[in-house]
């Protein structure tokens, strides 16, 4: 389509060309009459809004997470991770942004050609699918839309009614927002069984089709309607969350023997693909539709399956392969992790949870949030008292392990956790010092307090009294009455002999 | 967590490449038993005829299989399970949906036996009768010399239980295909009936019977 030289020929106002906000600058069609700054502007307000959401989200569990990290004496590797893929959430949140905005302008630059080209049926087709129920534009379920459309081109005829039945069913959604969570999913379900059995019945479509076009179903209804039924408010989706994120970190101090997990993170291979694994289950939440959360719970189980060939060198197991996705989430403690199930649950293609592989380890990642949730000392080989006072955090069963849990850590952190484990050490002395000299001075107290009160003791017992002096004593001195009466004293006589 | 239970006609077709006519019907068949039974074993001996000693628990814990009977090529799903008693509460997530459950045990272990009899009463509070199809499995057929469980004692209980029973060695390959095939065959049999039973009805009505089931199961 040669569109820049058939837009060339339109003749426009000169007051049509200046942007609709009156900053002076030229407006663009492509940007609703704005210039390309006032556009962006206009674009980022609502943009904003919804990265605000994610950020704030974003910002709260951290601030959880520290808060939580403050507490605890040991801070863990696994707690650490989960710091930086907050990070990288918000770097990935912005990256987005930007590529978004190119791609907005792309797209909306067509759309505005739209007036030049109204002759154009295609065209038209193109901005229904753009503005469907929500008014709002956004560009992601935008180029979802076409994909879906040129998807269904090939399907002629019966790509025809399955967009117009796709069509009416989020017109019809729309009006259940009222509705409870589990009656919209109800409503979901039955519309992919009616719209498979169609296919399958009234279409003609061969199966294999059937299978792809329920999957670009699925993909175009629930790019729509993510917003709306994703942890919605009317549900404990949320508070489940983050009961189960604070339970994730309440077990923070689990180690991989605790659970039988047959994978070694001192092979650099295996905690290669542990990383990756547990990048993946992380990355489920970034996802919109319900088959793409699956393609990250999937691909995660399959790295589980290779650290486990690679540290036991045989083909893993059922046995092998639940407790190791158990230590996953545990180290990964992904977010919303709940909400995430729930939402698969609820509205997945219910043929994808029901059979396939998706569908296994789906239900193996439910069995480990269950298991999680009941954990408790038995299952962990431990004792009652030892589990209560890991789970208290008065002792930590990593001290003897530190080395089999540094292994997966680069140099830096395993000095880090060094030197922690020096402070932790100058600070029992230092307690100890602390101790030995409150007692010190304790004893000095009771001391003095006894010395003082020995002396109080006698002083009662022997009280001092100053009596009158005796005289017949004091008489001695003073007057030397019988003086005279004494002898006269004795003389020295020579004797001749 | 609500999911589509009962026996429920998957609609989609076969996705393993090596299934050459894309079979229409899937089923899920779920391993259930204690640990060491030889669950993993019996599964991977029919899908890879293969036995291998040294391995004690081998292969991996999801597989595809296709089988192709007289009337029709179906698709077995086998969901293999961890058998680790602590797993055993959140375990019932594994069975939901499920069209056949194997209820395997070590005809040398008499208390793998008694655990087979949990997983069944806990099977019965979660199926109807007509919408699972189960079979007692007694495995190790080759140390029978050992055995704990006689044939008579467990084929008695399935009886009185209405379950299929039969017993199989995983080690020497004794029984294996035929206890899959009987599955298979089970299946397509119990499909059959129903596709009968309903024959007169739209799907319509089919739906509303799963989605009633639905809501029954979320209470439990
Ligand atoms: N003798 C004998 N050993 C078996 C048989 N089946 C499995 N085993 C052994 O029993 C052990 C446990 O088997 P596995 O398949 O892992 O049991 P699972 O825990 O139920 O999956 C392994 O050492 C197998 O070699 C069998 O039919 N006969
Ligand atoms: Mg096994
Ligand atoms: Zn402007």
């Amino acid at each position: 389509m040669s569109l820049k030289s058939e837009r060339r020929g339109i003749h426009v106002d000169q007051s049509e060309l200046l942007c609709k906000k009156g900053c002076g600058y030229y407006g663009n069609p492509g940007w609703q009459g704005f210039c390309s700054k006032c556009w962006r502007e206009e674009y980022q307000k609502a943009r904003q809004k919804q990265i605000q959401e994610d950020w704030e989200l974003a910002e709260r569990l951290q601030r959880e997470e520290e808060e939580a990290y403050a507490s605890t004496q040991h801070p863990q590797g696994a707690q650490s991770l989960t710091f930086s893929k907050f990070e990288e959430k918000k770097t990935n949140e912005k990256s987005r942004k930007v590529t978004t905005v190119k791609k907005f302008f792309g797209a909306s630059s067509r759309a505005g050609s739209k007036k030049v080209l109204a002759g154009k049926l295609r065209e038209v087709q193109e901005t229904k699918a753009a503005s469907p129920i929500s008014r709002q534009v956004s560009v992601e379920t935008d180029r979802v839309s076409k994909d879906f459309i040129e998807f269904l081109k090939p399907y002629h005829k019966a790509g025809q009614e399955i967009y117009k039945q796709c069509k009416l069913f989020l017109e019809a959604m729309h009006h259940k927002r009222e509705l409870s969570i589990e009656e919209q999913s109800e409503y979901t379900q039955d519309f992919y069984q009616n719209v498979a059995d169609k296919l399958h019945a009234r279409w003609k479509v061969p199966p294999e089709k059937v299978e792809m076009a329920m999957d670009q179903i699925e993909k175009y209804i629930m790019t729509r309607l993510y917003k709306h039924v994703f942890c919605p408010e009317t549900t404990e989706d949320e508070k489940k969350d983050l009961a189960v994120q604070r339970r994730i970190r309440a077990l923070h101090w689990v180690t991989p023997q605790m659970l039988c997990v047959p994978v070694n993170e001192e092979i650099p291979e295996v905690s290669d693909v542990v990383v990756k694994a547990i990048t993946d289950i992380i990355e489920m939440d970034s996802k919109r539709v319900p088959r793409d959360k699956l393609a990250c719970i999937t691909s995660c189980s399959k790295h589980i399956f290779t650290a486990i060939r690679t540290t036991k060198d045989e083909p893993a197991s059922a046995d092998d392969f639940l407790p190791t996705l158990i230590y996953i989430v545990l180290k990964g403690n992904p977010p919303r992790l709940q909400s995430n199930i729930q939402y698969i649950t609820r509205f997945c293609n219910p043929s994808r949870l029901m059979t396939g592989e998706d569908g296994y380890y789906f239900t193996n990642l439910c069995c480990a949030v269950a298991f999680i949730e009941k954990l408790d000392a038995q299952s962990l080989n431990l004792s009652q008292e030892d589990f209560d006072r890991y789970m208290s955090g008065q002792a930590s069963p990593k001290k003897q392990e530190a080395e089999n849990w540094s292994a997966d850590m680069c140099v830096g952190v395993r000095q880090m956790y060094r030197n922690l484990d020096l402070l932790s050490q100058l600070n029992e002395q230092q307690e100890r010092i602390m101790n030995e000299a409150k007692k010190l001075e304790r004893d000095l107290i009771d001391w003095t307090d006894g010395v003082a009160k020995e002396v109080q003791e006698i002083v009662e017992k022997y009280p001092l009294e100053i009596k009158p002096p005796n005289p017949a004593l004091a008489a001695i001195d003073s007057e030397n009455v019988e003086n005279d009466k004494l002898p006269p004293p004795l003389q020295p006589q020579v004797y001749a002999g | 967590m609500a999911q589509r239970t009962g026996w429920t006609e998957q609609a989609s077709s076969c996705r393993d490449a090596s299934c050459p006519k894309g079979s229409s019907h899937i089923f899920k068949v779920v391993l259930l038993g204690s640990s060491s039974v030889g669950k993993t074993s019996l599964a991977y001996r029919y899908v890879k005829k293969d036995f291998q000693d040294s391995l004690p628990t081998v292969g991996c814990s999801f597989f595809n299989q296709c089988v192709t009977l007289d009337a029709a090529t179906i698709k077995l799903e086998i969901w293999d399970t961890a058998g680790q008693e602590k797993y055993h509460s959140v375990c019932h997530l594994y069975y939901r949906g499920a069209n056949a459950a194997l209820l395997v045990y070590d005809i040398t272990k008499k208390e793998s036996l008694e655990k087979a009899k949990v997983w069944l009463s806990e099977l019965e509070k979660e199926f109807l009768q007509d919408e699972i199809i189960i079979i007692l499995v007694g495995n190790k057929l080759d140390l029978s010399e050992e055995r704990e469980v006689t044939v008579q004692e467990a084929k008695e209980f399935a009886k009185t239980k209405c379950i299929l029973h039969m017993e199989t060695s995983a080690k020497s390959d004794v029984q294996v295909t035929e206890l899959f095939m009987t599955l298979a065959c089970e299946l397509l049999k119990r499909k059959e009936e129903q596709l009968q039973a309903t024959h007169w009805k739209k799907s319509r009505i089919n739906l509303q019977e799963t989605t009633s089931h639905r809501a029954k199961c979320c209470q439990i």
